[in-house]
């Protein structure tokens, strides 16, 4: 994991201030505005899915497989998973700041569904995972950071039960009270804050590319041909 | 007292967990539409998968965990992502974010650190 010093750190928040403070924000602006995409994110978000669930079918079906809810016996969900996830080795691969290798297959009615909206698969696969993660690696840095060691070290006396047993895990309204008592939700909220700003100028880089692709695959979802509805009775032919 | 708050947890979020023993060293074996997470690394020992959400894993596999892999579904709406989590009740810190078809085979961090884990539609 990527470590840094107090001086390091604040000069990375500063920077990573003046870049919000400049406009040139991490998470820039969208594809809305092109012709069939939405200005809402979460209509664009629904957008993507319809498009990635839409071509991940047709893939299927290519295959004389479908995606129904139905329960399946374990041979048939094998060659589903197969077809769907991909089989094999492992092509993707991504290294997190916090040790987590997350991997992919990119064979699979899904991996060829993603590499079409995004364009490009391996550029895609590292942005998501690195962006999908940045709240992780904010608060496994938040963990080395002094003011919350000696919080949680508050909210475990105060959780920890003086007259019995330790329990394995604490009643969710002492941990509460607790979180509220010793200060850690405070403490937590302001260093996650601070860390969230670190690691998006850290992983500037794969924001744009973020940003650059999802563009891209909304303007290829609304582009996408309206599906062909289901034949019904016989071919007159 | 945890196994019945784990009861009470898997009918308030309508869990559907499932229990197997992997041998796998290679492909993931996780049932379409789950997530899944094995006591051992590389998708080995014991497995358990689930189509919903869980606040609070069972005893054997909570704070046992060392590989994942979520093979959830997309679709419109869908929660297809899954967001694990060091405490109970989606508590602490979250550990890993895995979207539809993403494994990870190890990581130190977050080794035998899970807790809870909840779909969500995106990281």
């Amino acid at each position: 994991m990527l470590r840094s010093t107090p001086r390091a750190r604040r000069a990375l928040v500063t920077a990573a201030a003046s870049l919000l403070i400049s406009g040139c924000t991490v998470v820039g602006p969208d594809g809305a505005g092109q012709p069939g995409v939405p200005a809402d994110r979460a209509a664009q978000d629904r957008l993507l899915k319809a498009a990635e669930h839409r071509l991940v079918v047709d893939c299927l079906a290519d295959q004389g497989l479908t995606l129904t809810a139905r329960a399946r016996a374990p041979d048939e969900d094998r060659t589903l998973q197969a077809a769907l996830f991909g089989a094999g080795p492992r092509e993707l691969s991504v290294t997190l700041a916090t040790g987590a290798t997350v991997t992919a297959h990119e064979d699979g009615c899904l991996a060829a569904a993603r590499a079409r909206l995004y364009g490009d698969a391996r550029r895609w696969f590292r942005a998501q995972v690195t962006v999908g993660n940045l709240r992780a690696e904010a608060q496994a840095r938040m963990r080395d950071d002094p003011a919350h060691q000696e919080a949680l070290a508050r909210w475990t006396r105060c959780a920890t039960p003086t007259d019995r047993p330790r329990p394995a895990g604490p009643d969710p309204t002492v941990a509460a009270r607790c979180a509220q008592e010793s200060g850690l939700d405070d403490v937590r909220a302001r260093l996650e804050a601070v860390e969230l700003l670190v690691v998006r100028t850290l992983h500037r880089d794969q924001l744009t590319a973020y940003r650059q692709l999802r563009d891209r695959a909304l303007l290829r979802a609304a582009e996408l041909p309206a599906p062909t509805p289901p034949q019904k009775g016989h071919d007159p032919s | 007292m945890k196994r019945i708050l784990a009861l009470s947890a898997a009918a308030l979020f309508a869990v559907t967990a499932g229990l197997a023993l992997s041998t796998s060293a290679g492909a993931a074996e996780c049932p379409s539409g789950e997530f899944c997470v094995w006591q051992d690394s590389n998708f080995g020992g014991q497995r358990a998968n689930w189509s919903g959400d869980d606040g609070w894993w069972e005893s054997w596999i909570s704070d046992t965990d060392s590989s994942w892999a979520n093979h959830g579904i997309s679709g419109p709406g869908i929660k297809d992502h899954v967001k694990v989590y060091e405490s109970a009740w989606q508590g602490g810190d979250m550990t890993i974010c895995l979207a539809p078809g993403q494994e990870v085979g190890y990581n130190g961090a977050a080794n035998d650190r899970g807790d809870s884990h909840i779909w969500s539609t995106g990281c």
